[in-house]
């Protein structure tokens, strides 16, 4: 499983956390980030209007020779984009950890605000076991 | 057989009081004290409590028996975990029926404990704790 | 002479007598203190069953278990309800020890009555302590404590060691407030115990984190002078 970064947004659109889990990644910085993530959000946005399918969900995949990037909206708005290798199976699966992990480590902190970039040791710690088990 | 019956909390403090007589083989649960002995009840129950804190560290029960005698009378006691004390006066002796006795006040104390708005050492005031402890008094003395 | 009804000092129906009716106490909101006692057997409420605390039989919850996601959100909106009205990590530790305390005073006393008939208190320190670290831990975390140990230097401490502590399963303290250790609420449950079996003491919690347990706790025990006299009499009474 080679994961090559997360990157969870907020509610409104904001970069709330970005790590990097795989070496030799282009390093952007933190203010690139952040217009990056408020590009995504939009794209996001006007990918979910412009749909000729009545109804349907934003942007959730895509897709390049390079990387695969997959986009997991929960209920509440916040949204998780994990950039994988092109031929990366099973990525909801690892999606769907990824918020359990959010939900346990992030939401149940009582130190953590609502909406602001995630700085929770715990978080940081169980991602890493889960994403780079050979660390 | 009269009996007087006493909480004692971690301060010496009384957190309860119940004077009562026998309700077995006829009796009709009234306490019978002579009138001068009435007043000495409280006095004898307090200062049986010296004796109770010296056996409670030589015995781990938390039924401890009968701690004191004064003139005919014998005080009997119980500890519970808390250091609440259960003190009982009584003119014969009678272990089971009082062990079964306080075992059953015991509970009723927990039970009033559970409530988050009583502390401890805090009198009690519940009338349903004290119908129990009045049903364990008719059931076992 | 006549037989007079015995009259018991007990008083039915009184308010709590811990507070005075009229001056508020910083406990009670305003309206309670202000309003008169009742004074008579029908303004007691009972619930429309007739049920009250004593029926509930108190060893029925003796097995339940209780979700950790619930106990972690519930912990959690303690520790920021403690947060706002302290300042300071001595005064969030203290507020969230003086929680676990009442716990723990209830905590000791149901234990005890499970035990039923052969329930014995402790009266010796390290009886109380294994009490602590076995049963009431067994009760709490459905793990017995791991470690209990006396300090080398100073014989009025001991410190009983716990490799994760349950209540921080999810909590992840920021750098600036690095020396608060959520288990303080624990610590109050320990210390009401010891207090509660006469064996007054300060517990205080100290994170102690290693490469294998990162949330490594150890709960320091400081037992006051009182209490080791009367254990070196015991001791020398029974050698």
């Amino acid at each position: 499983m080679v994961i090559l970064s997360v990157m969870i947004l907020n509610k409104a659109g904001g970069l709330i956390y970005q790590r990097d889990f795989h070496e030799g990644l282009h390093k952007l910085s933190s203010n690139d980030f952040l217009v990056l993530a408020g590009t995504f959000h939009g794209v996001h946005a006007i990918t979910s209007r412009i749909s000729p399918v009545h109804g349907s969900g934003g942007l959730e995949v895509l897709e390049s020779e390079n990387f695969r990037m997959q986009c997991f909206q929960t209920l509440t708005g916040t949204k998780f984009l994990i950039f994988a290798e092109p031929h990366q199976p099973n990525i909801d699966v690892i999606c769907r950890r990824v918020y359990e992990l959010y939900a346990d480590y992030v939401m149940k902190n009582p130190f953590y605000q609502i909406e602001m970039p995630i700085r929770c040791e715990a978080f940081d710690r169980h991602l890493m076991a889960y994403l780079k088990p050979k660390q | 057989m009269s009996f007087y019956f006493a909480i004692i909390g971690t301060r010496d403090n009384p957190l309860y009081t119940y004077e009562f007589g026998t309700s077995k083989s006829g009796g009709d649960g009234v306490a019978r004290f002579r009138e001068d002995q009435r007043s000495m009840n409280q006095f004898i129950l307090h200062s049986s409590l010296d004796m109770v804190e010296e056996v409670q560290w030589t015995n781990r029960d938390l039924y401890l028996k009968t701690v004191d005698r004064f003139n005919n009378l014998m005080v009997s006691g119980f500890v519970t975990g808390g250091n609440i004390k259960f003190l009982l006066l009584h003119d014969q002796k009678a272990e089971d029926p009082i062990r079964q006795f306080f075992t059953e006040v015991h509970e009723a104390y927990v039970k009033t404990l559970m409530n988050p708005f009583y502390e401890v050492d805090m009198r009690i005031v519940s009338v349903v704790f004290d119908q129990r402890v009045r049903a364990a008094a008719r059931k076992y003395l | 002479m006549s037989l007079q009804p015995p009259t018991s000092p007990f008083v039915p129906f009184s308010p709590n007598p811990a507070l005075q009716p009229g001056t508020p106490s910083s406990t009670t909101p305003l309206s309670i203190a202000q309003k008169p006692p009742p004074v008579s057997s029908a303004s007691l409420r009972y619930a429309s069953t007739r049920r009250s605390i004593y029926d509930r039989n108190l060893n029925r919850t003796q097995r339940a278990e209780l979700s950790k996601a619930s106990f972690a959100f519930l912990f959690g909106e303690m520790i920021q309800y403690a947060q706002k009205r302290v300042s300071g990590i001595q005064d969030l530790e203290k507020k969230l020890n003086i929680q676990g305390y009442s716990i723990g005073q209830r905590l000791l006393e149901l234990l005890l009555f499970r035990e039923g008939r052969s329930a014995k208190r402790e009266t010796r320190i390290l009886g109380i302590l294994q009490f602590i670290a076995q049963t009431v831990y067994r009760h709490l975390f459905n793990k017995p404590a791991d470690g209990l140990e006396r300090s080398h230097d100073k014989d009025d401490e001991y410190m009983l060691i716990d490799h994760e502590p349950v209540v921080n399963t999810y909590i992840s303290v920021p750098k600036e407030i690095s020396l608060l250790n959520c288990a303080a609420f624990v610590a109050g449950i320990i210390e009401a115990v010891l207090d509660g079996s006469l064996f007054p003491a300060r517990v205080t919690a100290h994170s102690t984190p290693t490469d294998q347990y990162p949330g490594r706790t150890v709960y320091l025990i400081k037992f006051e002078e009182s209490v080791l006299e009367r254990e070196a009499m015991l001791a020398g009474g029974k050698p």
